[in-house]
This record gives C-alpha cells, sequence and structure tokens, in this order.
C-alpha cells in the first residue's frame, strides 16, 4: 500500500513538474494578443493577415463582448490591444491596466435591424419592432450594440438577450429568431441575413476605440491609422469618418 | 455488528485533506469576498427574485422529467440484455462530459424551429422550443439525466437480483416485482440521484443560453445571471453566486451517505 502510494504521489509529481512546462504559455511571446469587441470577428483576421505582411509580429485574437473583454482584462487576462465598441469600457480597467496610449473613433458602425434571408415572418418596417408574434433577439444591455439598441428603439418585446452581437447574427443565420437588432457590417459579412428594411444610417452610433496596454501594442495601434488597415476596415463595411460624439 | 473503524494510513490522510482544501478554497474565496452588509437590498432586488424563481421552476421541472425518464432508463440498462448496451451506455453518460454549449447547439439543431424535429414541432403542433421556458427545461434536463440514471444504475447492480428471482419463482408477475420489491429497495438511490441531478440543472449555464436564450422572467437562470452580471455589477454577481450555493447545498445536503442502498 505504502509502495502504491508512494509511485501514486511520484507519478503526480512528474506529471506536475511536466506540466508546468506544458502549460508554459511562452509560444505567444513573439506574438501580440489582442482582445477584440466581437463585432470586429470577420476583420480581424484579414487586419492579422495585413500586420504580418507589414512585418508585424504573429497575432493571436480574443473576440468577445466589449465588456465582457474589459472584465477579463480587470482581472489580468494578458493583452496587449484592446479594441472596444465603447471608449467608456476603458476607465473600467483601471487602477491595473490603464491604458498606455488609447485611439479613439478609429472605425464607425451603426445598427440595423436584420432578417433571415427568406424573411419567415414577413417583416416589412419599422412597427414590426412591436409584434409580439415574432420572434426578436438583441445584444443584452451592458454590451455596447445592447445600450445602442436600447437608445435607439426603446423598450421592444425581445425575446432573448444576446451576450454578444454574433450570437445575435448566429440566431438570425440559423433561422431561429425571426428579426434582430445587428451592425450594417454584419449584414455585410452573413450571407444568410439581410437588412429588414431600407433606411439611412442613423445613429446612435458605434465608435471603436482601440488601447494599447503593452509597449508592443503601440506598434498596432500605429499599423491601426495606416491605410492598409483603413483599406481593410473600408472593406468590411466600417465607417472611416465617425462622426464626433453628440451630433445627430 | 460492531467494526474497528479503518485505521487510516496518515499519509493517504494528508493527501485527501489537500483535496479538500482544494474544492473548498473557492468557496471560501466567494464567501469572504461576499457583500455581506449590502445583501439584503441585492437579494430583493427584482431581477435576482426572477432568476431564482426561474431556477427553482426549471430545475424542479427538469428533476421531475429526469426521474420519470431515467428509472426505467437505469431499470433496462442494469437489468435487461438489450443488444449494443455499451453503446447506449455511452450516449447516456454523453451528456456529461459534453461541453454543455455543445450540448445547446445539438438541441439546437435537433429541436429548434429549423431542426432536425422541432420543424415538424412548429409546423404541426405550434410548439417552438427554444427562448421559452419549456426550452430552458429541456437543455436543464439533457445534461442532468446521465446523473440520476448512472446514480440509479449503480445502485441496481450493486443490489443485485435475487429477491426479484425468488419472488419471480414464487409467482410475483413482473410488475408486482417492481413496484412491491425493486422500487422500494432503489428508493434511497433514486433520492441521491435526483439530489445530484436537482443541482446539476440548477447550475446548468451553456446549454441554456445556446439553446434556450437569454429573457428574464423566462430563461435567465441564476448562472445566466451571475455571469451577466459579472460584467456589469460584481457585487450582484456575488450575491447571486451566494444564492446559487444555498440552494445546491439544500439540495445536495440530504443525500449524505445513503448513495448506495445498504444490502
Amino acid at each position: 500500500m505504502v509502495r502504491l502510494l508512494a509511485v501514486g504521489l511520484l507519478t503526480v509529481g512528474l506529471l506536475a513538474a511536466s506540466g508546468c512546462s506544458l502549460l508554459d504559455d511562452d509560444d505567444n511571446s513573439d506574438r501580440i494578443t489582442v482582445f477584440v469587441a466581437s463585432s470586429l470577428t470577420d476583420v480581424i483576421g484579414d487586419l492579422a493577415t495585413e500586420w504580418e505582411s507589414v512585418g508585424g509580429s504573429g497575432l493571436v485574437d480574443v473576440v468577445g463582448g466589449s465588456n465582457h473583454l474589459a472584465a477579463q482584462l480587470r482581472d489580468g487576462a494578458p493583452a496587449d490591444v484592446f479594441i472596444t465598441a465603447d471608449a467608456a469600457l476603458l476607465d473600467l480597467l483601471a487602477p491595473d491596466r490603464t491604458p498606455i496610449a488609447v485611439l479613439d473613433r478609429f472605425a464607425g458602425n451603426h445598427l440595423v435591424v436584420a432578417v433571415p434571408i427568406d424573411n419567415p415572418a414577413g417583416i416589412r418596417g419599422p412597427a414590426d419592432l412591436q409584434r409580439t408574434d415574432t420572434i426578436l433577439v438583441a445584444c443584452v444591455t451592458g454590451v455596447p450594440c445592447g445600450d445602442a439598441s436600447f437608445e435607439r428603439y426603446g423598450d421592444l418585446p425581445i425575446n432573448s438577450y444576446e451576450p454578444s452581437v454574433r450570437a445575435v447574427v448566429a440566431r438570425l443565420a440559423l433561422g431561429e429568431a425571426d428579426l434582430g437588432i445587428v451592425y450594417a457590417t454584419d449584414v455585410a459579412a452573413e450571407p444568410r441575413i439581410i437588412a429588414a428594411w431600407e433606411e439611412p444610417p442613423a445613429c446612435p452610433c458605434v465608435s471603436y476605440a482601440a488601447a494599447a496596454l503593452t509597449d508592443r501594442g503601440l506598434e498596432f495601434l500605429d499599423f491601426l491609422e495606416t491605410n492598409p488597415a483603413r483599406d481593410v476596415l473600408a472593406t468590411h463595411g466600417f465607417a472611416r469618418e465617425v462622426a464626433p460624439p453628440g451630433s445627430p | 455488528m460492531s467494526r474497528t473503524p479503518t485505521r487510516a494510513p496518515r499519509s493517504v490522510l494528508v493527501v485527501a485533506v489537500l483535496g479538500i482544501a482544494f474544492l473548498a478554497l473557492p468557496v471560501v474565496g466567494l464567501l469572504q469576498r461576499a457583500p455581506w452588509s449590502s445583501l439584503d437590498d441585492l437579494l430583493g432586488r427584482r431581477s435576482v427574485l426572477d432568476a431564482l424563481r426561474v431556477s427553482l421552476t426549471v430545475s424542479a421541472m427538469a428533476a421531475a422529467i429526469v426521474v420519470v425518464l431515467g428509472t426505467p432508463l437505469a431499470w433496462m440498462l442494469a437489468r435487461v440484455d438489450i443488444p449494443l448496451r455499451r453503446l447506449v451506455r455511452a450516449l447516456v453518460v454523453l451528456p456529461m462530459v459534453l461541453p454543455p454549449v455543445v450540448g445547446g447547439t445539438a438541441l439546437l439543431f435537433a429541436l429548434g424551429r429549423r431542426g432536425l424535429v422541432g420543424q415538424w414541432l412548429d409546423r404541426w403542433f405550434d410548439i417552438t422550443l427554444p427562448f421559452t421556458m419549456a426550452g430552458a427545461v429541456v437543455a436543464a434536463t439533457f445534461v442532468a439525466l446521465p446523473f440520476y440514471v448512472m446514480t440509479v444504475e449503480g445502485a441496481l447492480r450493486t443490489m443485485g437480483d435475487d429477491l426479484e428471482q425468488m419472488a419471480g419463482t414464487l409467482g410475483a408477475p413482473p410488475l408486482t416485482v417492481l413496484r412491491r420489491i425493486t422500487l422500494p429497495r432503489l428508493l434511497p438511490a433514486m433520492g441521491a440521484g435526483l439530489a445530484l441531478a436537482w443541482a446539476r440543472a440548477l447550475g446548468e449555464f451553456g446549454a441554456t443560453i445556446t439553446f434556450a436564450g437569454n429573457l428574464p422572467g423566462s430563461t435567465r437562470t441564476l448562472p445566466l445571471a451571475t455571469f451577466q452580471a459579472l460584467e456589469s455589477d460584481p457585487e450582484a454577481a456575488l450575491a447571486l453566486s451566494l444564492v446559487l450555493l444555498a440552494v445546491s447545498l439544500v439540495v445536495l445536503l440530504p443525500t449524505r451517505d445513503r448513495w448506495l442502498p445498504t444490502r
């Protein structure tokens, strides 16, 4: 029995020792880690390619609701850059993770009401947002797209508050929801959903801010201001010119 | 019959205590950060009460379905010589090891509005499970059922079927044997399995948010509310966690040693 135990403890010890080296995440040491708002899911891959083609190091992206990412960063998650759809979230990072530099309003986006491509509920206009016989999904308040949805459309008979805009997109793409409030860029990126009706872009608009949390993050911020990066964003439908706060 | 208690080697005890510490530490961490002074105010909030009500309703309904579906299933796995038993058992245990988010996605593809079976439910009966409390019950049942089946099946095997055989030879019909002999002896194990399954249903998060969505008063359970509060209102998240902890303990504590039936 004692021998068995000794063998057991030895095994655990060995595993722990080898585990320590296995668990070292030094693999990412030559790459930068970028925490990205989930509405930038489709664009971050192209930005990474562009970044590497201009000589940047590899890029690891962590995609999620801006709030969720901010909470993770506050709790010490390792990141070099944080790209958020709500600049106010950057204040939450203090005092431990106060950004070294912030590139505010480098791209913009606006909300649209989207439906699955076959529009199963026959959604036609804004009045349909109030229908109760349909399944309407939107972002939960607290994440930027949820706050913007509430500010723009007020109280709606929402069937599910999703944790990120991509979750709303997925509901629509799978046909589980009849209509949902997403970003203009999501409609451009996801072939299975379309805008429910035509309307000129309207605010409240969302603007993105990028914060450098480490010195290496600064390089990426500089890159975001270059023409190739701005072209990538424009290709995905993000607005280059962002209206200053307070304008209609 | 009195027995001398097992003499425990000290080294084993040391490791066992380490194990306890590892499991208890997070609970202690939660308790020492809990906002005790504002707890009253936090727990009285509509959002907390809503989540508590949804959680209790959903988990209780899931637990009831688990017993109804799980008891015959456990009995069949333990007593009937079915073909491909290993495969069937693996299938039953699958939700235990599957990431709940995957389970929720799978449920969506099966029972969602465009799902394999869900499209017919929607078309013929006008039943849509996602985004309803029924959907949350389905998600909770899916993840909780294996815990009950495993416990009850294990008990059936340990207990053996000598008494049942005997009653059979004495002329008792199978259903009478089940009702008068098997089930009464199985009750403690059913209780233990129920407690486990109930507790698992209470803690369910991934499959619920994926399959049933997140709506206050209907599908937003305590874990969903906690997840959400964590980002905006950490104090409320801690209060919610305490509620969840308390409810889970209430469900789990009565089981004590009644894990397997005594022979």
